[in-house]
C-alpha cells in the first residue's frame, strides 16, 4: 500500500492560475480533506490525483511510481463523483460487479467481491434493485461500492454527499468514515463544508486561490489556524476577529481594542515572545478569539473587561451572545440563558492561550510557529 | 407597525391541503418565525398574508382588520424573497427608490432622496448606491431586497428564506444583523424558512408548521425543552435528539428495550408516574448534549463514529443495538469501537407516546 505525493504542482487554465506550487503528502490509510471556497483548486488537485486533468509542473507519486503522466486506468485510484453516476438498467449488483467484470474476474470471485462490499455499506437488500428505485443515500452508498469493489490505492470523492438533505449527510459522514478505517483504504475527499472536513479528516488541507493555506489534523487546524482565512473559514460560529493595538510585556501582552479607554492584560507569555519576535506589522493587528475561548461573568471581578449585550442567538443547548466591548462586537458561547435580555452589562474574559494575533497585511498567526 | 392574526384559516390546491384551520396571532413589533419541512405550508401562510394567496376559508387581520379582501398594495406589508427580485440595470439607488416613485405615494424627490439614504444606511449599503445591481455579491443583493422592503416604511415585513441562496459564514453574519435591524426599527417580522438554527436564533417566537398544521407555538427555549411531540423535537436541535423506544417498569424503577436498560432516578419515577401509558411503553428523548460519557455505572457501549466540531465533538455510541448520540468536550478519545459508558441527565428526559409521538401530559 502506498502513500500519494503531490510536489512541486502547478496548473493553469488559461491565465488562471489553479493550483500554486502546491506539495501535499498523503499517508497511507489517511482521510485527508481538501477543503476551501468554490474556485480554490480544491477539484483541480483530486482531478489531477485521478489522472482527469494534466498538471502544468511538478510531480504525482502513489507509492514508488510516479503517475502524473499515465491515464488514469493505471494509476490505480477509484474516483466517486458528486453526482450519482450509476448505470439506469442495471441493478445495484451489476453496477457495483461492473468494474470487476470488465477486468475479466471470474463470477464466483465478483460475486464474494460485491456481497463482500454490499455488507460493509450495508445495502445487501438493495442489491436487485435498480437506481430509478433508490433513495438518495442509497444511490450514494451503491457509487460508493462501486469504487471500493475494486480495492484502489485511494479513494478520491469529490463532494459525495453535498447533494444529500441534512439528516442523512450526518450519517453518511459517519459510515463513510467508518467505512475508510475498515477497509485500510486511503482516502482524498474534497468539499467545501468544514462541518464535513473536521467530522471525517485525519488531517485537513484548507486550498485558497490554488495556494495550500494549512494542512494538519483538525484540531491544530481549529486551536492553532495558520492565517487569517483559515480561521474563519474553520469553525461555526465564526472566529471574533477585531483590530487590537498590541505591545509586549513581560508578563503577556498589552492589548487594547478600538475605543476601549484601557488596555488590559493576556497572560500569556508564549504570545508576548512571538509578538517581541515578530516584525513590526505595518498593517497592524488583528486579535482572533473563537467564541467558546470568551467567558461572561454577571459581575465585575479582576481581569474581566465591562461590555454590554448586544444580541442573544438562542441555539438550544447554548447561547450565542453578541456584546459590545469598546467599540468591538464579540461574540460569545454562554450556557443556555444566562443572559437574559439585550441591553443588560456583563464583564467578559478572554482565555489568553486560546486568543491568537495576526499581522493583518500577511494574515500570519503570530502563533503559528507554537 | 401592526399585529397580524390569522383565524381557522385553511387553503388548498386542488387535492393537497397546503394550510389546514390554522390559528395564530403575531404580536406588534415581534419577529415570529414559521419554520418547517419544505412542503408544510409555510410559504403559502406567508403568501396568504401578503394578499398574494387567497385562503378557501378563515381570516386574516392586520392591526385589528380583516383585510382578507384588501389587495397586496392595500395591505401595506412588504415581502422579501429568496430569489432577489431586483432591476439588473438599474444602480442601487433607483432599486430602492422605485417603489417610492409610485403616483399613489405622492411623495417629493426630496423625501424619496431621505428615505433612500435612511435605508440604504441601516442595511449598509449606502456606499453601493450608485453601482448596478447585477454587478453586487449575493449578501450585497440580499441588502439590496431589504432595504427596499424597508423604505416603504410597511406596517409587516414578510420574509421568505432570505438567506437561503447565502453562504453558510454571510448566512451566520446577516442572521444577526436581520435580527438587529428588526429590533431597531421595532417592527413587525414575519418570517418563513426550513432552517432550525435560523429559527432559534431570530425569532422572539417560532410557529412549528407540518403538513399544513400548526404543530407549536413557542420561545425558542419552549420549542427546544418542550417540544410538543417527537417531530419537533427532531426537527429542532443539532445534532438531533435521541429517541428511544422503552418499556417502564416502575416497580423495579427500570426503562429497558432488549439488551439496553437503566435504572430511573426516584425523581424520574415520579414524573413518569404522572404521564405513564397503562402498557408502560414510553418513547424517551433525550438530547445529545445531556448524553455523558462516564467512567463507570453507566450504559455499556461502543464509539460508533465521532465528529470533531472543533469546540466539542459529538460522538456516536451504539449500545444494546441502539445507536445514540453524545455532545462530549474537545479532545474527548473517541477511537473507532473502543468502549465506553454512557449515562443521561435524567432531569432532562422527554416521554412521548410511542405511537402518537406526541408529549405526554400528566393525567
Amino acid at each position: 500500500m502506498a502513500d500519494i505525493q503531490i510536489i512541486d504542482a502547478e496548473k493553469h487554465f488559461g491565465a488562471n492560475h489553479v493550483i500554486r506550487k502546491l506539495n501535499l503528502h498523503i499517508r497511507h490509510g489517511e482521510f485527508v480533506v481538501l477543503l476551501g471556497p468554490s474556485g480554490c483548486g480544491k477539484t483541480t488537485t483530486l482531478r489531477a490525483l485521478a489522472g482527469l486533468e494534466s498538471i502544468d509542473a511538478g510531480e504525482i507519486r502513489i507509492g514508488d511510481r510516479r503517475v502524473d503522466q499515465l491515464p488514469p486506468q493505471e494509476r490505480d485510484t477509484a474516483f466517486v463523483f458528486q453526482l450519482y453516476s450509476l448505470y439506469p438498467h442495471l441493478t445495484a449488483f451489476d453496477n457495483i460487479a461492473f468494474p470487476l467484470r470488465a477486468g475479466g474476474m471470474s463470477e464466483a470471485k465478483v460475486r464474494e467481491q460485491v456481497n463482500g462490499v454490499a455488507k460493509v455499506l450495508r445495502i445487501e437488500h438493495l442489491l436487485k434493485k435498480r437506481p430509478s428505485a433508490l433513495a438518495g443515500g442509497d444511490m450514494q452508498r451503491v457509487t460508493i461500492g462501486r469504487a471500493l469493489v475494486r480495492r484502489p490505492s485511494a479513494m478520491l470523492m469529490d463532494e459525495p454527499i453535498g447533494a444529500l438533505d441534512a439528516k442523512l449527510r450526518e450519517e453518511m459522514r459517519t459510515e463513510l468514515r467508518r467505512l475508510h478505517v475498515e477497509n485500510d483504504s486511503t482516502t482524498v475527499y474534497v468539499t467545501h463544508d468544514q462541518v464535513e472536513a473536521m467530522a471525517m479528516a485525519d488531517k485537513i488541507g484548507i486550498m485558497n486561490d490554488g495556494v495550500l493555506q494549512q494542512y494538519d489534523d483538525p484540531d491544530t487546524v481549529y486551536d492553532h489556524p495558520a492565517n487569517l482565512f483559515v480561521a474563519q473559514f474553520v469553525g461555526s460560529p465564526i472566529m471574533n476577529v477585531v483590530d487590537c493595538a498590541c505591545e509586549a510585556a513581560p508578563e503577556g501582552v498589552r492589548a487594547r481594542l478600538s475605543g476601549m479607554a484601557e488596555p488590559f492584560m493576556l497572560h500569556d507569555a508564549a504570545l508576548a515572545a512571538q509578538l517581541r519576535a515578530a516584525p513590526a506589522a505595518e498593517g497592524g493587528l488583528a486579535l482572533g478569539v473563537r467564541p467558546e475561548a470568551i467567558t461572561l461573568q454577571p459581575a465585575p471581578a479582576p481581569g474581566l473587561l465591562a461590555a454590554r449585550v448586544n444580541l442573544i442567538e438562542p441555539l438550544g443547548a447554548y447561547d450565542i451572545v453578541d456584546v459590545t466591548l469598546g467599540e468591538a462586537s464579540l461574540r460569545v458561547r454562554t450556557a443556555s440563558q444566562f443572559v437574559r435580555r439585550p441591553g443588560e452589562d456583563v464583564w467578559v474574559g478572554l482565555d489568553a492561550a486560546r486568543t491568537h494575533l495576526f499581522d493583518k497585511r500577511s494574515g500570519l498567526s503570530l502563533r503559528r510557529n507554537d | 407597525m401592526a399585529a397580524v392574526s390569522l383565524h381557522r384559516v385553511s387553503k388548498q390546491f386542488g387535492a393537497v391541503h397546503a394550510v389546514r384551520d390554522l390559528t395564530l396571532d403575531i404580536a406588534n413589533r415581534e419577529f415570529f418565525v414559521l419554520l418547517g419541512p419544505t412542503g408544510a405550508g409555510k410559504t403559502t401562510t406567508l403568501r396568504c398574508i401578503a394578499g398574494l394567496e387567497q385562503p378557501q376559508t378563515g381570516d386574516i387581520l392586520i392591526a385589528g382588520e380583516r383585510v382578507n379582501d384588501w389587495s397586496a398594495a392595500q395591505r401595506d406589508v412588504a415581502l422579501v424573497f429568496q430569489q432577489y427580485s431586483l432591476y439588473p440595470n438599474y444602480t442601487v439607488r433607483e432599486n430602492l427608490a422605485f417603489p417610492l416613485k409610485s403616483k399613489l405615494r405622492m411623495l417629493s424627490p426630496q423625501e424619496i432622496e431621505q428615505r433612500v439614504a435612511r435605508a440604504a444606511a441601516t442595511v449598509r449599503i449606502s456606499h453601493l448606491l450608485e453601482r448596478r445591481t447585477d454587478r453586487l455579491s449575493g449578501g450585497e443583493m440580499q441588502r439590496v431586497s431589504i432595504g427596499r422592503a424597508i423604505v416603504r416604511e410597511p406596517r409587516v415585513f414578510l420574509m421568505d428564506e432570505p438567506l437561503s441562496n447565502l453562504d453558510a459564514k454571510l448566512r451566520e453574519l446577516l442572521r444577526a444583523e436581520l435580527k438587529g435591524l428588526q429590533q431597531r426599527l421595532e417592527t413587525t417580522l414575519v418570517f418563513v424558512t426550513h432552517d432550525q438554527v435560523e429559527a432559534m436564533t431570530m425569532g422572539d417566537r417560532i410557529g412549528v408548521v407540518n403538513k399544513g398544521e400548526l404543530i407549536q407555538v413557542g420561545t425558542p427555549h419552549e420549542i427546544y425543552n418542550q417540544p410538543a411531540n417527537t417531530f419537533v423535537a427532531s426537527f429542532v436541535g443539532t445534532p438531533a435528539i435521541n429517541l428511544l423506544d422503552l418499556q417502564v417498569d416502575l416497580a423495579r424503577s427500570r426503562a429497558h428495550n432488549g439488551s439496553l436498560a437503566f435504572t430511573l432516578e426516584p425523581a424520574t419515577c415520579e414524573r413518569l408516574a404522572r404521564v405513564l401509558p397503562a402498557d408502560g411503553a414510553v418513547c424517551f428523548g433525550i438530547r445529545p448534549e445531556n448524553v455523558s460519557l462516564v467512567a463507570g455505572g453507566g450504559l455499556p457501549g461502543a464509539i460508533y463514529g465521532a465528529e470533531n466540531h472543533g469546540a466539542e465533538i459529538v460522538a456516536v455510541i451504539e449500545s444494546g443495538g441502539h445507536r445514540l448520540r453524545a455532545t462530549v468536550p474537545a479532545k474527548t478519545p473517541t477511537a473507532l469501537n473502543q468502549p465506553v459508558q454512557i449515562s443521561f441527565m435524567q432531569d432532562k428526559l422527554h416521554f412521548f407516546h410511542p405511537q402518537s409521538g406526541e408529549r405526554l401530559r400528566p393525567h
